[in-house]
């Protein structure tokens, strides 16, 4: 009897399983899905309510004579048109229909209409939407954008470099050595996690600019360093500690230095630990504007040329999200490179 | 497998460090430079290598930072200026407290690379307490083209000497969504507003919609103090450095005519439901959440540009005195230590252009013009209506500036009108509670140095 | 003889200043780069306006009104935040390392909110707790609330504030605590779990008895460094409510140094606040530290 069900009650687990997976998923994936999507609607959609799940690929509009010159209005999803702008400045009502509604037209194309308008009264138009202009928009006012990104990259590799030799190195002594203070030695150096950073912004930079990184954005992965090292020897050292000694003295018995056997036994497995740490250092530099802005003038990094892009798109959120997109992009590629090491099997086979 | 992925990060990480270490870069540039010889102005383009930060002129700016602002100021303000100069200018978008923060930094290390702010008349003081600031007299004084606004010297003109020259002004408009306008109570008139009627208006939305639907910016820490002494300068209350009560004042008899009005609101539950969590009023009158506020006029602007057919503006309302607004303005200051100083005064004379002053304040989206003379140039579209409007107040306003030395903790005051918002305002039942502002009052006097 | 024995206690001298010198990089770096400022804070909190001794800097912090209020919200988000974030990425870590078909891809969902940069992490909650925002607009789509209803997030009591703070930060920073637990499974082998199914245990009991113990020093790292970041935590709370209206200890110190940085009084806040902070941060971390055992001898590895 019992083995008839086995498979049944194993089968209902797996999808039990899969549903908990599932529904985790939709709840992590929610929020991202409305940022993307308002990253792709027209400003006048991204303040409707409801907000619209996708932008819609085309727009309805209406035009007609007003008080002012030809009144314009675009269709709403119960079908109701909705007016937008009242102006004879055909000049304007093509920046409008582009900036707010995302449907580019040419003044000629607007000429063409009005004259009909002048002629049968109303006109009834569609037009297609450009899905990409907020990322154009974006791209039209962060000046710079591609060396600032360079630099960036430069930036977070540095840190990991730095904080990852130095963190790396007093990881392993914590592990595997036993010595007077080491306790006391491990602790403090938490220390710089637990002092608020954003207290001593402002002097740290100055020590910068005076070492002669002033405008030299590379200088901010030293100051970058600082937090990540700190968390790379804690990172490292749990990892270090629960790979047993064991494995490197057998490594030495079949001969190789100790030098030898941590490179070849012990780093391996370390790896995730690494990866782990490697990734909260990247994403510490890419991210960090507070210092940025104060170091650099001409040569910015990436995530200062979109805080000066960003800072005031009140009124645009769109433009915010489209931003946000274009700064994560570099942060999730390289998740989606670090991820196949947090997570590598017993063995060191990657998937 | 592993190993090469390993290897190539490090190459990779490796060849970060290459290039990041490479020297400093030095370019060799076209450029237009304007050469005085034999007495006529000629052009002339030089092939030279230079480093690259001696060549363009620094303005940090914390206005002007909406993105539709920025591309008007760089496409249609400066490219003139840079094509009539040969001048490069580099405008960078910083937070006011960043700015102060980024030059603090450049004066304590000698580098200075900023040459020129553009700040917000209440930090003027930020800069000019260091002394980084050159002077401006020189030039200012020679114009006879241009009259500035004097409203602002008490910031921009420290002893006699004038670090900076203003160019855009803010002061406080009223935007209602057209679906308010339904509710208008009977007898009043956009135009002519009065804040018993504004009062009245938001209870009746309230009353209509099941909803409050009037927005405040900054409630509650930063400024809501502004926005209700507006109104209790519009009942009378005179401005800061008069015999008391003055601004700023919690219990006055004019004063209590301005709560009386906000009361008003607050019991009938005119505000939004989520005031209290209002940073910028912008968001949320596009989105409809609020249909009525009292706000600076470039946000005004900002939000009537969203769409004009569905937007209605007006001046601040009046008390029973004026219409009361404390106005705020950017202005130009020019860094004392600064290299390019000829072309930062360059600069300076062409922004506050009578001309430039319109073209550059209108289309940045309806901040005003602080030379007086920029306004002949004044026409009749949308826009031209809200700067319009927004001088009627500027002319007609019982303003103040703000005292804000004369008190040890600006914050704690500000704190002090917001607990009376929150306590009799938002929360009361629309009466007075006089023994309440009498203790707040007595709390303010406490700050005063 | 006299010369093995000296080479010996060479080796046994040499063995003994080995971890020094792995550690030492670290302290020179600290010194270079970090200390000074540092000192400079605590110096600054002791100073009065006339370059005097005081202590009244400290006095004026503990009278501020925002200061109670700032360390009640900070206590109770760093409560429930750290214990809701621990044990959700623990099951994700224990889920992602069963490695089933699509974990690797469900690892990668996971790790993206903590990819995301301030300003999208802003655009995405305004745009969701504002009124007429997504969160309500999905809720309508859903026919959990009728056409016209509306629920207002952001109006209403501080404990819905709390609530709601906590929950967004959880959503970005599960993964980075996830990914630490996850790099610590990696290294149990598979081995010993399995001598724990052998000997007849179900899956609790060797999660209990084997893979926990065994990730014990993972999960302190993980923990303490979440519990010194939830200390202080500030930039979710101004992008969600702006200043001083949730005050928790460190968006004092953003407030103290950004919003009003040129008070008389900043200087003396913001340095009392930021050694405050330290002294608080510290202590709940050496507390931490103590109840999970770090401190006792460590017994042999397995």
């Amino acid at each position: 009897m019992a083995s008839t069900f086995k498979p049944l009650i194993k089968a209902s687990r797996r999808t039990m399983f899969y549903l908990f997976v599932v529904s985790i998923t939709v709840m992590i994936i929610t929020p991202l899905f409305f940022l993307i999507s308002l990253s792709f609607l027209s400003t006048d959609a991204s303040y409707s309510y409801p907000l619209p799940l996708l932008p819609s690929l085309s727009e309805n509009y209406e035009l007609t004579t007003g008080e002012r010159g030809y009144l314009l209005s675009l269709e709403q999803r119960n079908g109701e048109y909705k007016t937008m702008l009242d102006t004879d400045d055909m000049e304007k009502m093509a920046v409008y229909m582009k900036t707010r509604l995302s449907t580019p037209i040419s003044i000629p194309e607007l000429e063409e209409l009005t004259a009909r308008v002048d002629h049968e009264g109303t006109v009834y138009f569609k037009r297609r939407s450009d899905l990409l202009n907020n990322y154009y928009t974006f791209f039209q006012i962060t000046r710079d954008a591609g060396p600032a990104f360079i630099r960036s990259l430069q930036i977070a590799g540095m840190t990991i470099l730095i904080s990852l030799s130095i963190g790396g190195l007093a990881g392993y002594a914590f592990a595997r050595y036993t010595f007077i203070g080491k306790n006391l030695l491990k602790f403090s150096t938490l220390f710089v996690r637990m002092f608020p950073a954003i207290a001593i912004a402002l002097p740290m930079v100055i020590i910068l600019a005076k070492m002669g990184f002033y405008d030299q954005p590379i200088g901010l992965s030293l100051v970058y360093s600082i937090g990540s090292i700190a968390l790379t020897i804690w990172i490292t050292s749990s990892i270090f500690m629960g790979i047993p000694e064991s494995l490197e003295e057998a490594a030495q018995v079949f001969g190789a230095t100790k030098f030898q056997a941590f490179l070849r036994v012990t780093f391996p497995l370390a790896l995730p630990g690494l990866a782990a740490a490697a990734m909260y250092a990247f994403l510490g530099a890419w991210n960090e504007t507070v210092s940025a802005i104060i170091l650099t003038q001409f040569n910015p990094t990436f995530s200062v040329v979109v805080y000066q892009s960003l800072v005031g798109a009140t009124g645009q959120v769109n433009l915010a999200a489209a931003g946000g997109m274009v700064m994560a992009i570099p942060s999730v590629i390289f998740t989606f490179f670090i991820r196949r090491y947090i997570r590598q099997m017993w063995g060191g086979m990657t998937i | 497998m592993k190993k090469f992925s390993v290897l190539m990060i490090i190459a990779l990480l490796g060849a970060a460090l290459l290039t990041a270490c490479a020297p400093a870069e030095t370019v060799t540039v076209i450029e237009t430079v304007i050469v005085e010889k034999e007495g006529e102005t000629i052009i002339e383009t030089v092939e030279k290598e230079v480093e690259v930060p001696s060549k363009t002129l620094v303005l940090d700016s914390e206005m002007f930072s909406p993105p539709a602002e920025q591309i008007f100021f760089i496409d249609e303000i400066l490219k003139p200026f840079e094509e009539e100069t040969g001048i490069t200018v580099t405008f960078q978008i910083v937070k006011g407290e960043d700015m102060f923060d980024r030059l603090t930094a450049q004066q304590a290390t000698g580098h200075v690379t900023t040459d020129m702010i553009l700040a917000f008349n209440g930090r003027f003081a930020w800069y000019t307490d260091e002394g980084w600031m050159g002077s401006l007299d020189e030039t200012v004084n020679t114009w006879d083209d241009r009259s500035i606004l004097p409203a602002f010297d008490g910031q921009a003109v420290v002893d006699g000497t004038r670090y900076f020259v203003p160019i855009s002004a803010d002061v406080y408009l009223t935007i209602a969504n057209n679906k308010a306008l339904d509710y208008l109570p009977v007898g009043a008139d956009m135009d002519n507003l009065t804040y018993e009627q504004y009062a009245d208006w938001a209870v009746a939305i309230a009353a209509g919609e099941n909803e409050g639907k009037v927005c405040m910016t900054g409630i509650p820490m930063k400024m809501w103090i502004y926005q209700f002494s507006s109104s209790a300068l519009a009942y009378g209350l005179p401005g800061a450095g008069n015999p008391e009560p003055a601004f700023p004042n919690l219990n006055a008899p004019q004063t209590v005519k301005a709560w009386e009005q906000w009361a008003k609101i607050g019991a009938g539950d005119g505000f939004m439901p989520t005031i209290l969590s209002v940073d910028n009023c912008v968001d949320f009158l596009m989105r409809e959440e609020a249909w009525l506020s009292v706000t600076h006029n470039a946000r005004v602007g900002q939000v009537y540009a969203s769409n004009e057919t569905q937007f209605t503006v007006g001046p601040a309302p009046m008390g029973d005195t004026a219409i009361g607004s404390i106005a705020g303005a950017h202005g130009l200051g020019i860094v004392e230590d600064s290299a390019n100083v000829e072309a930062a005064l360059l600069l300076l004379e062409y922004l506050t252009r009578p001309e430039i002053q319109l073209k550059m304040n209108k289309g940045t989206g309806g901040f005003l013009p602080v030379v007086a003379e920029a306004l002949d140039y004044l026409g009749d579209d949308p826009t031209d209506e809200i700067i319009r409007k927004a001088l009627i107040v500027l002319d007609n306003a019982n303003g103040s500036f703000l005292p804000v030395s004369d008190f040890q903790d600006w914050g704690a005051v500000k704190q002090l009108f917001d607990d009376v918002f929150s306590e009799m305002v938002l929360n009361g039942d629309g009466t007075i509670d006089q023994a309440l502002l009498d203790a707040k009052q007595v709390a303010l006097e406490a700050l005063r140095k | 003889m006299a010369l093995a024995i000296n080479t010996e206690r060479r080796r046994k001298i040499g063995k003994q200043i080995v971890p020094y010198l792995l550690v030492l990089p670290v302290l020179f770096y600290y010194i270079a780069f970090w200390a000074r400022p540092v000192v400079q804070q605590l110096v600054q909190s002791f100073t009065s306006l006339e370059g005097q001794f005081t202590l009244n800097n400290y006095i004026m912090v503990f009278t501020d009104l925002n200061f109670l209020p700032a360390l009640r919200n900070t206590s109770i988000i760093v409560v429930f935040s750290v214990t809701l974030e621990f044990f959700i990425a623990l099951l994700l870590a224990l889920l992602i390392n069963r490695k089933f078909p699509g974990s690797g891809i469900f690892l990668f969902l996971t790790m993206i909110p903590m990819a995301l940069p301030a300003v999208a992490v802003g655009a995405l909650w305004k745009t969701g707790l504002t009124t007429n925002g997504w969160i309500n607009s999905l809720l309508t789509y859903l026919g959990i609330l009728t056409e016209g209803g509306k629920i207002y997030w952001l109006a209403g009591s501080i404990w819905k504030l709390l609530a709601l703070m906590i929950i967004i930060d959880a959503w970005q920073v599960i993964p980075s605590i996830m990914i630490i637990l996850l790099a610590g499974l990696q290294n149990i082998p598979k081995e010993t779990e399995e001598a724990g199914y052998v000997f007849g245990g179900n899956y609790f009991t060797v999660l209990r008895k084997i893979t926990l113990p065994l990730l014990s020093s993972t999960i302190q790292t993980a923990v303490i460094l979440r519990l010194i970041a939830a200390i202080q935590i500030w930039l979710i709370v101004i992008v969600i409510v702006g200043f001083s209206r949730m005050p928790v200890l460190v968006e004092r110190i953003v407030y103290y140094h950004e919003e009003v940085p040129r008070l008389t009084i900043s200087p003396a806040m913001a340095s009392g606040y930021t050694i405050i902070v330290t002294i608080i941060v510290s202590i709940a971390a050496l507390a931490y530290l103590w109840v999970s055992g770090a401190f006792r001898r460590k017994r042999k590895e397995v």
